[in-house]
């Protein structure tokens, strides 16, 4: 409840506008000697880290885009993040 | 009715206003501005109500509802704080926890019997034999407990939520709290300033005390409060209280009502850039025997009795105190006619010596390093008994009021539920903020500070301090604020005595849950060693005053029995809510919200039948006739309109509209073609279908899809996000609620539609599974599809919600020759059903996969697995023989259909009913079932299981799907 969220298009926010979409993982595997193992791993496995963490959020009840901020899972705070393309990146839905 | 006061310039009464109240079948009068509290001492009131445990009589104590004494029953709602609810006209109030009256309590013998009652009897006493515990437990429930309510109760009264955001959040609005505000307000900030009594001033307000150059506190309060009414970026909450304080600076409260106000309560979430901890101090009570008994006071509840309420707290007192507040409020109520026989104070030395003087002035009695040991009288206070405090010289006087009081304690709770925390201070005896939270700052009274000009001075600083967070304030500013406030005097010396010398058997450290000091040493001597524990095991501060009577008491009282230093000193945590908060306040205002569809009127006047379903409210049965037998046989032999509107609708165009569609569809979606009906489902990365419906191609990459109504909310989620990292192009429009639908079914479906479109309906120009756009009358633009859900010849229309009325009242014009008649969800969901057409949440579970459900057909294995949501968790799912699968069955001997989610068993569960029905097309029971892949071939019997069914079963026989017309030649036609 007590958690804020800076959308880069829309700032910062009361965190009951998003929806939580789980840690960073990296885009999709690729087919290529996918493993049922490693395809789980990507999917259901977390790193669950007591700290900062890097992790996606959709601003559902704003601009309805998904971005990803740094957030201390102890604490419950964002931590700044400097990247530059983050507007863009969210604008256009997702990362380049 | 007592004569009231009405010349002080603190009164917060207007004795010209008379209330009426109904108080035990009787009409009372108080007046206005008097809280129930207030106006029942007014009518002689003395005892309120009962003890939780002993049914001991209680009266008033504190006035600012920190304890469940003066809890009763208002207008029906039980545990009312009547120290903090302002009086109306017309109230019906009432006693709670009484056997006959709060006078005369038949229950009250068992004050004697708290021999049989120890610390944790609850848990020790009465649990051998077993059989003995049901029968005590119904007993003891019955003799104790705060409040009645029923369990079909229903909250009366009008509840709000507002969500704010500010530069500064005060807690507070006494002196201190009042001067941060300002303070931070003249530096252009936007301030909020919370105070829990109906109005600002806190410790000065009701006070005649100097404060500066002959200027009294209460001008004092007065002119601060103007100050603060003036600067318009302050905007002021009274009767607010601060309940829960978290990280990131969120502050949240509730607020009472005034008469004019829209709302009874109000729960208010303000985020601040910065906050200021201004909460005070309340009074530490004194222990000593009875020390709850009506009549013993403390000292701002009898003080405030009369400079607020205007009547005197009794006629004869005695005081037994620890701060220089109570010889003041000795004087002043000396001044206003109350006889004191005697002040003792738990000090030797350190008192103010102006006071003393005065007090010798007076030729009032007063007694250094005495106290009070025993209030006497069976139901409310005749005598005390007082004794210096080693207990070696004691006398009794004649009394009907007790003012007692150890000293004062801070309200720290605001700071160490957001983490900060405390430290035992020796020289104060107050567990004073050693790390404030980030951006959190301490003032006033709760730093330890007594003196006026020292409290203000530290209101001054945390207002600076909360200005440099929001960086409009220099650190120069801040260091002569600093400065200023320690040329002022500082913390003052406290008393340290948590109880008198007594033995503790009727000394109440916990008034709410009846909790004694003897108690505390039974708890202690049991092992229980640190005050977490004994509080847990005692239950002490574990009642409605959320600790606010035994709060500070219980550790300072364990470390002194155990004899600890003062480091290891720790209070007992606190957590929100800090003052008891209804859960209707919570709650807020009624969130039964739901969205109609353009149909809603006109289907209600044609005696639609309503439910809420998912998000929608929407018509379920058109007659009482829950069957629908008539709607259903309307469609299958004639034809019927349906109100789809609900359906998820989108629009997805741009150069990688189809690259997002092949992600998250389990088809082909090159192989959607103009003009055709592509039916489709989504599956979530464990291959669990999610989601139907079908895409229509509008133009090169621009695609028109359906969803279904309850997962219209997550599509432009879940596209997007699994699209996150490809950074495509496209554009995700939602027309659900832009457009409406039409489903329009039977055999004479087209007859119908014929007579208002002017295109060729022939099954050779618009066949089964085609899509069309046309005009109707040139005007209305639709999107036409033959789709077959109800298994019958039928059009799906979509047209703008603005013309979803008119174009829906001239397909009842066309069809009146046919007699055209709605049909509801219902009668749509027993004809599907029949078609064994899925709908998923009903034919499908959180774990049910695409294959399971049959509609394995539907995904394209030649399309890249791990591109293409859950096709990779399908492969591995496939010959898998562990999981349910989607049958269709008859029921055998003519029995009816069973339930919805029954249970299909042998000797233990192997799946479960999803739809069933008495078919009126087929003339017998039929349904789907999800059952164990064992139990999935044609002709297995299923023994059905349904609630309450005793040894009855219901049996089936899994057959062939679809039911009705397996060739599908109606759907056709």
């Amino acid at each position: 409840m007590a958690l804020t969220i800076t959308c880069p298009i829309c700032g910062k926010r009361n965190g009951y506008e998003f929806k939580f979409g789980g840690e960073e993982k990296g885009p999709r595997p690729d087919e290529k000697d996918l493993t049922p193992e490693a395809w789980c791993e990507y999917v259901h496995m977390n790193k669950c880290v007591a700290g900062v963490q890097e992790e996606w959020w959709f601003h559902k009840d704003g601009c309805g885009s998904w971005f990803k901020i740094h957030r201390d899972t102890t604490t419950n705070l964002e931590k700044e993040v400097k990247d530059e393309n983050r507007v863009q990146k969210a604008k256009s839905g997702g990362q380049k | 009715m007592m004569n009231r006061f009405n010349h002080l310039p603190t009164l917060k009464i207007d004795t010209t206003k008379k209330l009426a109240f109904i108080y035990k079948g009787k009409k009372h009068y108080g007046v206005e501005g008097d809280t129930v509290a207030s106006a029942l001492f007014a009518n002689k009131v003395r005892i309120f109500g009962r003890s939780l445990k002993y049914h001991r009589p209680r009266g008033l104590y504190s006035l600012d509802g920190e304890c469940s004494n003066t809890c009763m029953e208002v207008d029906g709602i039980p545990n009312v704080r009547c120290e903090n609810t302002l009086l109306k006209d017309g109230m019906v109030i009432k006693e709670q926890n009484v056997k006959g009256s709060a006078e005369k309590d038949y229950l009250g013998f068992l004050d004697k019997m708290d021999w049989m009652m120890p610390a944790g009897f609850y848990y020790n006493v009465m649990h051998k034999p077993a059989k003995v515990w049901p029968i005590a437990m119904k007993q003891i429930r019955k003799a104790a407990g705060l409040g009645k309510i029923s369990p079909d109760y229903e909250m009366p009264g009008k509840f709000d939520e507002i969500f704010l955001n500010t530069d500064v959040c005060v807690i507070g609005g006494g002196p201190s709290g009042m001067t941060a505000a300002l303070c931070a307000a003249q530096k252009g900030l936007r301030v909020i300033l919370m105070e829990s009594r109906p109005w600002l001033g806190g410790f000065f307000e009701y006070r005649s005390g100097e404060y500066k150059d002959g200027q009294n506190l209460h001008e004092r309060a007065q002119d601060l409060a103007k100050e603060v009414a003036a600067q318009d970026n302050i905007r002021v909450f009274t009767h607010t209280s601060a309940v829960g304080t978290y990280n990131n600076n969120l502050v949240t409260g509730f607020q009472i009502g005034k008469k004019e106000d829209v709302f009874d309560e109000r729960y208010l979430e303000i985020r601040a850039k910065s906050v200021v901890a201004a909460a005070g101090c309340i009074e530490r009570p004194l222990i000593f025997d009875h020390n709850e008994r009506p009549g013993v006071m403390q000292i701002g509840c009898a003080l405030r009795m009369a400079k607020t309420y205007g009547q005197l707290p009794g006629k004869k007192a005695v005081f037994s105190i620890g701060h220089d507040l109570g010889l003041e409020a000795a004087l002043e109520l000396h001044d206003l006619g109350l006889t004191i026989a005697c002040i003792t104070d738990i000090r030797e030395d350190g008192q103010d010596a102006d006071l003393l003087r005065k007090i010798e002035d007076k030729k009032i009695p007063f007694l250094k390093g005495w106290v009070a040991t025993k209030a006497h009288g069976a139901k409310i206070v005749k005598k005390i008994s007082i004794s210096s405090l080693d207990g070696q010289v004691s006398k009794t006087l004649d009394c009907d009021l007790i003012v007692a009081s150890a000293g004062m304690t801070p309200v720290t709770g605001h700071i160490t539920v957001a983490q900060g925390t405390l430290k035992y201070d020796n020289h104060t005896g107050f567990f004073l903020p050693d790390k404030m939270p980030e951006k959190m700052h301490a003032a006033g009274r709760i730093l330890g500070l007594n003196d006026p000009l020292s409290i203000e001075a530290s209101g001054k600083l945390a207002g600076l301090q909360a200005a440099f967070d929001c960086e409009n304030c220099s650190i120069q500013e801040i260091g002569e604020a600093k400065k200023a406030l320690e040329s002022l005097p500082g913390p003052v010396r406290g008393s340290k005595l948590v109880t008198a010398p007594v033995k503790g058997r009727k000394s109440f450290i916990c008034f709410d849950e009846d909790a004694t000091i003897k108690n505390i040493k039974q708890a202690i001597e049991k092992g229980f060693d640190v005050p977490e524990l004994i509080k847990r095991f005692t239950a002490t501060g574990l009642g409605p005053g959320q600790g606010g009577i035994p709060g500070h008491n219980l550790p300072l009282y364990v470390a002194k029995y155990q004899a600890l230093s003062d480091i290891s000193i720790r209070p007992t945590n606190v957590r929100p809510p800090l003052v008891p908060t209804l859960i209707s306040t919570y709650a807020g205002v009624n969130h039964k919200m739901f969205k109609i569809t353009p149909m809603d009127e006109m289907q209600k006047k044609d005696g639609g039948v309503f439910r809420n379903i998912g998000v929608w409210q929407r018509a379920r049965y058109f007659s009482n006739d829950f069957t629908c037998r008539k709607e259903i046989e309307n469609v299958r032999n004639n034809v019927g309109m349906l109100d789809g509107s609900t359906l998820g609708k989108f629009r997805i165009h741009g150069p990688d509209a189809l690259n997002a569609l092949q992600r998250v569809f389990v088809s082909d979606m090159t192989k959607v073609k103009q003009g055709r009906v592509k039916y489709s489902a989504m599956c979530n990365d464990d291959g669990c279908v999610i989601d139907d419906g079908i895409v229509v191609k509008q133009g090169e990459n621009d695609y028109y899809f359906t969803t279904s109504s309850g997962r219209a909310g997550q599509t432009v989620e879940w596209i997007r996000y699994h699209a996150r990292y490809d950074g495509w192009d496209f554009a995700l429009v939602n027309l659900t609620d832009s457009l409406g639908v039409i489903n329009l079914s039977g055999p004479n479906a087209r007859k119908v539609l014929e007579k208002i479109v002017d295109i060729d309906l022939s099954n050779e120009a618009f066949g089964f599974s085609e899509y069309k756009t046309f005009d109707i009358q040139d005007t209305v633009p639709v999107r036409a599809m033959r789709l077959g859900f109800v298994g019958e010849l039928s059009y799906e229309l979509h047209v703008p919600s603005s013309y979803m009325k008119s174009v829906w009242l001239m397909l009842r014009e066309a069809g009146k020759e046919f007699n055209i008649q709605n049909f509801g969800v219902e009668a749509q969901n027993v004809l599907r059903m029949e078609k064994c057409h899925i709908i998923l949440g009903q034919e499908s579970e959180q774990r049910t996969n695409l294959l399971d459900v049959g509609l394995g057909f539907l995904w394209d294995r030649k399309k890249s697995d791990a591109k293409t949501v859950g096709a990779v968790a399908l492969h591995q799912a496939e010959g898998d023989q562990t999981r349910l699968k989607l049958v269709g069955f008859k029921t055998q001997n003519n029995s009816r259909a069973p339930r919805d989610g029954a249970l299909v068993v042998d000797d233990k569960v192997r799946g479960y009913i999803c739809t069933a029905r008495d078919s009126f097309s087929l003339n017998e029971a039929v349904g789907m079932a999800l059952v164990e892949a064992e139990l999935s071939k044609i002709g297995t019997r299923l023994e059905i299981y349904e609630d309450e069914c005793g040894d009855d079963r219901i049996y089936g026989k899994v057959v062939a799907m679809p039911f009705y017309d397996p060739e599908g030649k109606r759907m056709k036609m």
